[in-house]
């Protein structure tokens, strides 16, 4: 700066006299500018950092599950006639005239608790894709909303971590609180929840009855106790106890009613009756922090993990995946889940430690009788929206039927030798696949047993007694968590082993000595395990069975492929669902908006020759045969993610791997409608096919969509569908030991294990429950109404946070853990790194911070009522 | 042995006294009415107008008004009809039945704070014939056995007095003791006769109570000006009503009502919403056609199950998924490919949305109907009508009652009886955790609920609605219940019982006199008293009421304070209740306002509105909120007012002017001998020592 300020005085020396006026005047005009651009370079920063100095040192967090930010804003709005005040009068009063809230906050990726509160808790792509995870090879489950196993098991002293923190400690991923040391962070019970405590629940029984006189007792008796408020009644009283002591600096309270509520109820005084009661909770929580000796120093958060899709209008229908691909249409499939379907009318029902739980169908086609040692398909229902579906590897089906033709012993003789080349036709395309896998995961399982024996040493260890300040430090936690690591590190240890040996057994087939009659089925094909995820070719010529003519042969003697096999198209079949009964108005009658399912960077490189559409991922929309997308993504330096939506029609791979589609122009009526939608806002003076044609940055793309109806899906989808390294996974780091290289490719692999075939997104009000019904609403789904969530920030005086504002600009879920590290002051700027997690390893968050909230205007608060209705539509 | 058969006969004489009693006595509750004439009482329709229902405000003499909620049926009987052209009315317009009637006792003001609500009448709800009480005393007679006979010229039974909801506790628990003490050990026949006429009286008013809150709920999704009630009003009659069903529902605090109503309301909107997703999947995966019957609201509360003639043919060997329906496989139903009853056709389009016979694209689908279904019953949908056996219905119906019964009156078994406990309740668990309705105790709601949506429902075709309304009456256990038609006929002549009765001095008038002097009783006598009063009233089967003797103007000046002050310490009560800082949740102004009345004329107030003022004192910092909370402390004449301004003024974190300003106001309270705990006065002493 202050050499092109000299250069600048130097050249003004050499200017002749006459034209000296003029230039004066020109120079005047310069230097101001200069000055105005020195004055932004320099003040900017400095106002930011005078701002940011103006820190909570104490952060209260109120996580609500499925809070509309919409529903919110109308309530706040609305007058009480009975009190004259707003109906949410704490929400108005802290948040709306006295903080500042995001108008505009959106989930990044589906709107489902599971995956949502990853985002949030850890500020981190996402690694967590459903509520319920299956591991393909060995059908592992990892329930992430399930929290009485996780009970029973701390009993049992087996697992102090509800399973979200401890798949994320495997990957490295730290969460907001592991940043506060446990003596200063007390948190409510919660999704990703660390450590039990017991004591809650004891006290919560207690003090029902003691906070009571007899008569309230005998009335609420009469009402009917709800041992479920016992405890949230207790939880609530916990976290205004602690906020009295200035010891502790993070505090969260996580609640789950107002989810519940829309989830059973449409009505509008349903859903009021639960956010009064929430805004009667944020009053007291926020007159505890003003009671507080740090009040001035805290920041109160009220944060939600998305929308929820709830219309007084409309019952949400729910469709039945499950009995679709039951059914011999749909492929005849024993069907694996995590919840019981119809749970509420089962005797079975009140177990709580859910098993898996196969649906047997008496449609299936060569598996009768075998259900629960080979499903073959498995559904995450959960989220309603949406529903996650793995199918068994098409060409592990192919296998099966031959294996159990060629076990025949009427089989003819010319059908024999064609059904064994063809068996092994099909085991020879995939055997460099196969061979590769087994080689790797005998590598990752040696490496795994070393750490085991590593791990089981410092367990053996570790101390059997803890001191109280052991206790407090929260050291015997860490104890038993060590033991938790080692008991999952040997189940997956025992599970992977066993499908390597089956994959070994089936690798070591060979035609010369191949005798089918002697093989046990499961030696070769592994119980349970749905194998690789299936390509587009599979998923559009899935084999489910036999042709109900059995084999077939060509001319020539071979096995006809076409003929001898019932196949299955799934994206078209899915789509193609369509309902009798149809008695709502305006209610689409396919249940299936769109499937979406991703196409391997390879592939496309292979299949189209454009430089233009070369991309890192890629994801296939389907929404009919002439209605289809392939959504493409690059990645660039640092976290930059470049996205393009490319219309397509009838896209096939063929057999040999290679992708033929149409390429079509922009219109109306393509996967998440957003040519035609009205909301849509591109840049000043950009011509919308054009924009839409090109390669935007993900910012850009939220910028434009989010006021959409299917909002930022596009963005959304990629993160769905996307992998995302973590510093402890990631393969391109240096110094690393073979076994830890092995290590970080296993974790890899099993993130990728859990990746589903094909993802279903309902149509608006339709979602795919079958543990029972919730006609109030659902969420899951990209749709606006489902991923606008809530976002508010208040605080005492040092905190700065502005009051009265309101921000527009949208963010997302990854936008939430830097702005709060920033706000208590542990983001030094944006994009520094965090001291994080248990080891205090340094932490990037790839978020924006939202900015507004340090250089936000001080504007005084301002009439809430007389503001517009809702920021967005 | 003589003295034995003598004492045998002896308590057969009573047990036989005390069963006429009974069956007397639910008559004779308003038959001792007062008899002071009013003449004054015109009805005026109330600006409400609504879809379907209308308000009429009828003023009664001496301060008060009768609230009529009036209903257009369309779905009157032919006979009805037929009558209306007799009459000469119009035949396009439905005919405007009164439904339900409250009793606002206004002490003759425009002030709503000294308003009490008082009796509800439903007006189908009616006194049985001496036929159907014969009949409903009957045992295992789980049938109606025809209409009330005559016009009935009798001002017609409430079905609650929402200001002595307690009296209807105590009556439960006396008339359970007296069953069990006195008439069960009669013998079989006199404990199963009185048990079976219990039970069907109650039922009948339950039913009626269903009714009622179905249809004030109606009345208040409709009404779109400005309602004759109070905010929150509505809520709390409708939650008054909720408790009813519960034994000690009645004794219930006031604070707790909007919470009871939204409850309840939200568990029932839930329950209705999973029935009408679960019906609607079932009939889905049956290839059924499901048709939801809506009250005027939108709300759809049953449904219908169709099935199409032309899939009979085509899915003969169709599986069929009978579970929560309840209904035979029409597929192999040789009943359904004869089928001459009633039948529809209805036109849909490509997308199978019902649609107009001119619909381009529309097809012609000739629909049977199979089943109608309650949704407002737990878990699973309840079969209320099947078209093709009427007994159905009946037999699940009846099967709890035969049930319960034989057990209960006919093998004595006690409720709990050990065995008989767990075996019931295992059973009612399986049956209920499965879905089954062979157990549920609530069809009473979806049976009466089904009666008046057959009432208000125009969308029904004639036809069919005669076709449910004669299978739904077969359906019913209780000879206490009338038809439709009759109970159309009944609402009428009742409600102009009723108005006359409201305009005769010895009427109603007198009525309201009696209640507001037994009212006053409350503040004249010691709680011992009362309680004296109240056992008199039950042993003496209601003849017995202690009332006090004032003139109209005592009355009303006593009354006036006394029902202010429960309004405001109601309110009060409220803003405790639900504030961390009450000026952030309410008007100040308001809340002042109440505090004012407490402190002008609150000595009587009781503990209950000590603690919610010193709660509002602790939640706010407007200065004169703070000043009238010490300020109503020291007018409550209770301990736990003195024991409030004590802590007050203990309490060093509190300013000084607050503390000061307690210790006055202990000072003076007990200078005027105001009930202070001897703690407190110990505390006084010493600041007097000070």
């Amino acid at each position: 700066m202050s050499s092109g300020l000299t250069q600048y005085f130097s050249h003004s020396r050499q200017t002749c006299v006459g034209r000296r006026l003029h230039c004066a005047r020109r120079r005047a005009t310069r230097l101001a500018r200069l000055l105005g651009v020195l004055s932004v370079c320099y003040l900017l920063p400095t106002a930011y950092c005078l701002l940011t100095s103006a820190q909570a040192r104490r952060v209260v967090i109120i996580k609500v599950d499925g809070l509309p930010g919409a529903e919110v804003d109308r309530y706040v709005r609305e007058r009480d006639p009975r009190t004259g005040k707003s109906a949410l009068p704490w929400i108005e009063h802290i948040f709306y005239q006295g903080g500042t809230r995001v108008e505009n906050f959106y989930v990044r990726g589906m709107s489902l608790s599971g995956p949502s509160w990853s985002m949030l808790d850890t500020g981190q792509h996402l690694h967590i894709k459903g509520n319920v995870e299956f591991d393909r090879l060995t059908l592992h489950t990892y329930d992430y909303l399930n929290f009485i196993p996780f009970w029973v098991e701390n009993v049992g002293r087996r697992r102090v971590d509800m399973p979200g923190p401890e798949t994320l400690d495997e990957i490295g991923v730290p969460l907001l609180f592991d940043t506060y040391a446990n003596g200063e962070r007390h948190m409510g019970f919660q999704t990703f929840q660390r450590g039990a405590r017991w004591t809650t629940l004891q006290n919560a029984l207690t003090n029902y009855f003691t906070t009571r006189a007899p008569e309230e007792l005998f009335d609420e008796w009469t009402l009917g106790f709800g041992g479920r408020n016992m405890v949230m009644e207790q939880l609530q009283r916990e976290l205004i106890q602690k906020i009295a002591d200035p010891r502790y600096r993070y505090l969260d309270f996580y609640t789950t009613e107002f989810d519940h509520a829309t989830h059973h109820n449409r009505d509008r005084a349903t859903h009021l009756a639960a956010l009064q009661a929430l805004d009667q909770y944020v009053g007291r929580v926020w007159t505890a922090i003003e009671k507080s000796p740090v009040a001035a120093d805290t920041a109160l958060v009220v944060v939600s993990d998305h929308g929820t899709n709830s219309d007084e209008r409309y019952y949400s229908q729910g469709y039945n995946l499950v009995k679709l691909l039951g059914s011999a249409d749909g492929g005849g499939h024993h069907v694996v889940t995590k919840r019981r379907l119809l749970n509420d009318y089962a005797l079975k029902g009140i177990y709580p430690l859910v098993p898996l739980i196969t649906t047997t169908t008496p449609d299936s086609f060569y598996l009768k009788g075998q259900s629960t040692d080979y499903p073959t398909a498995l559904i995450d229902f959960d989220g309603n929206e949406r529903a996650g579906i793995h199918l068994r590897d098409s060409d592990l089906n192919l296998l099966h039927i031959l294996l159990l033709e060629l076990q025949r012993k009427d089989l003819a003789a010319d059908l024999r030798r064609a059904a064994t080349e063809a068996f092994f036709a099909a085991l020879d395309r995939r055997r460099p696949e196969w061979q590769r896998t087994l080689e790797e995961l005998r590598e990752e399982t040696a490496a795994l047993h070393k750490l085991i024996e590593r791990q089981a040493a410092l367990v053996a260890a570790q101390p059997k007694k803890w001191t109280k300040a052991d206790q407090d430090a929260g050291r015997d936690k860490e104890a038993l968590r060590q033991f938790a690591r080692l008991d999952s590190w040997r189940g997956d240890e025992r599970d992977y082993t066993e499908y390597t040996r089956t994959l070994a057994n089936l690798l070591a087939l060979r035609r010369e000595t191949f005798e089918p009659a002697h093989i046990n089925i499961p030696d070769v094909l592994a119980k349970g395990a749905m194998g690789d995820r299936n390509t587009v070719f599979e998923l559009q010529n899935y084999v489910a069975g036999l042709a109900p003519g059995g084999l077939k042969l060509t001319p020539a003697g071979a096995l006809d492929m076409g003929r001898s096999f019932k196949r299955v198209d799934y994206p078209a079949l899915l789509r193609a669902v369509a309902v009798r009964n149809n008695v709502q108005p305006g209610l689409d009658t396919h249940p299936v908006d769109f499937v979406a399912t991703q196409i391997p960077a390879e592939t496309l490189r292979l299949s189209v020759s454009d430089p233009n559409m070369r991309a890192d991922d890629c994801v296939w929309l389907y929404r009919g045969e002439e209605s289809q997308a392939l959504l493409l993504a690059r990645r660039e330096r640092g976290d930059k993610i470049s996205l393009r939506f490319v219309p397509v029609a009838h896209l096939r791979q063929n057999a040999d791997g290679t992708l033929s589609f149409e390429r079509l122009a922009w219109r109306a009526d393509l996967p998440l409608k957003i040519w035609e939608d009205a909301q849509l806002v591109l840049p000043a003076g950009a011509e919308r096919a054009a924009w839409l044609s090109d390669w935007h940055t993900d910012l850009e793309w939220l910028r434009a969509l989010h006021l959409t109806e299917y909002s930022n899906g596009l963005v959304g989808l990629h993160e769905e569908f996307a992998h995302f390294d973590t510093p402890a996974i990631a393969a391109d780091v240096p110094d690393l030991t073979r076994d830890e290289q092995l290590l970080r490719r296993f974790r890899r692999r099993q993130r990728a294990l859990i990746e589903t075939d094909l993802f279903v997104h309902a149509s608006d009000h339709w979602n795919f429950d079958v543990r029972g019904f919730n006609p109030g609403g659902n969420h899951g789904s990209f749709r606006r109404v489902s991923t606008h969530a809530t976002l508010m920030f208040a605080g005492g005086a040092n905190t700065g946070v502005p009051r009265g504002l309101a921000v527009s600009e949208p963010y997302d879920s990854l936008s939430f853990v830097p702005t709060v590290l920033t706000l208590t002051g542990r983001m030094s700027a944006p994009g520094a790194a965090v001291a994080a997690g248990f080891a205090g390893q340094p932490a990037q968050f790839p978020g924006r911070v939202i900015a507004e909230l340090f250089t936000g205007p001080r504007a005084p608060p301002r009439s809430v009522a007389a503001g517009t209705a809702e920021n967005a539509h | 042995m003589n003295s034995l058969a003598c004492a045998r006969g002896g308590r057969r004489a009573v047990s036989t006294f005390l069963t006429l009693l009974f069956v007397i006595c639910p008559g004779t509750r308003l038959a001792v009415l007062a008899q002071t004439p009013a003449a004054d009482a015109q009805p005026t329709p109330a600006p409400t107008p609504s879809a379907g229902f209308r308000l009429e405000r009828t003023p009664v003499a001496g301060g008060a008004e009768l609230l009529t909620v009036f209903g257009q049926l369309p779905g009157s009987s032919a006979n009805e009809q037929a009558q209306r052209v007799v009459t000469g009315e119009r035949q396009d317009a439905a005919p405007d039945v009164p439904l339900v009637t409250i009793l606002r006792d206004t002490l003759g003001d425009g002030q709503r704070e000294n308003d009490r609500l008082r009796y509800v009448w439903m007006h189908t709800y009616t006194r049985p014939g001496a036929g159907q009480r014969a009949a409903a005393a009957v045992p295992f007679l789980y049938n109606r056995v025809g209409n009330k006979q005559g016009e009935s010229r009798r001002v017609p039974p409430p079905v609650v007095d929402l200001s002595a909801t307690d009296h209807e506790v105590w009556q439960k628990l006396f008339w359970s003791a007296l069953q069990t003490i006195l008439i069960d050990p009669t013998g079989v026949v006199v404990k199963a006769a009185t048990r079976t006429y219990r039970r069907n009286v109650t039922d009948y008013r339950k039913a009626h109570v269903i009714r009622a809150l179905a249809i004030l709920s109606l009345y208040e999704a409709e009404s779109g000006t400005p309602s004759v009630f109070s905010p929150g009003e509505l809520n709390e009659i409708q939650a008054r009503l909720m408790l009813t069903q519960k034994t000690f529902g009645g004794i219930v605090d006031d604070i707790y009502l909007q919470r009871v109503y939204q409850q309840q309301t939200t568990q029932w909107l839930d329950t209705r919403g999973h029935n009408w997703e679960l019906l609607r999947q079932q009939a889905e995966a049956n290839n059924l056609v499901f048709e939801p019957l809506e009250l005027p609201d939108g709300s759809a509360t049953h449904a219908l199950l169709w099935v199409a003639r032309a899939d009979l043919e085509a899915n003969g060997a169709r599986p069929f998924k009978g579970r929560f329906l309840n209904i035979d496989n029409p597929w192999n139903d040789r009943r359904l490919r004869k089928w001459q009853g009633y039948a529809e056709t209805r036109y849909f389009d490509a997308d199978n949305r019902p649609c107009a016979p001119d619909a381009p694209g529309a097809r012609a689908v000739e629909l049977i109907p199979l089943a109608l279904y309650g949704l407002d019953h737990p878990k699973i949908p309840i079969l209320l009508v099947d078209f093709r056996d009427t007994l159905n219905p009946k037999q699940r119906e009846m099967s709890r009652r035969v049930l319960e019964d034989v057990a209960r009156n006919v093998l004595a078994v006690s409720r709990f009886d050990l065995p008989y406990l767990l075996g019931r309740t295992v059973y009612d668990y399986v049956t209920d955790k499965r879905g089954m309705d062979l157990n549920q105790t609530s069809r009473l709601r979806a049976y009466s609920q089904l009666k008046l949506l057959l009432s208000l429902d125009a969308s029904l075709d004639p036809e069919l609605r005669t076709e449910v309304s004669r299978r739904l009456e077969y359906v019913s256990l209780n000879p206490l219940e009338n038809d439709r038609a009759a109970e159309v006929q009944l609402a009428r002549a009742q409600y102009e019982a009723l108005l006359d009765y409201a305009r005769r001095p010895d009427g109603l008038p007198a009525q309201l006199d009696r209640d507001r002097r037994a009212e006053i009783v409350s503040l004249k006598h010691t709680r011992t008293e009362q309680t004296l009063f109240r056992v008199a009233n039950l042993l003496s089967f209601g003849l017995y009421t202690h009332r006090e003797e004032a003139t109209p103007a005592e009355q009303a000046a006593a009354l006036d304070v006394e029902r202010q002050l429960a309004y405001h310490r109601h309110f009060l009560r409220e803003v405790a209740r639900t504030s961390a800082r009450v000026e952030v949740q309410w008007e100040i102004a308001d809340v002042r306002r109440a505090l004012e009345y407490v402190a002008a004329h609150g000595a009587r107030a009781d503990a209950k509105t000590a603690k919610a003022v010193a709660r509002i004192f602790a939640s706010t910092q407007d200065e004169a909120t703070r000043r009238l909370c010490l300020s109503s402390l020291y007018r409550i004449n209770k301990e736990t007012a003195k024991d409030a301004l004590a802590r007050i003024y203990r309490d060093e974190a509190q300013d000084a002017r607050w503390r000061t300003l307690s210790a006055d106001y202990l000072r003076r309270a007990a200078g005027e001998q105001q009930r202070i705990a001897p703690a407190t006065a110990k505390l006084i002493a010493a600041m007097d020592g000070q």
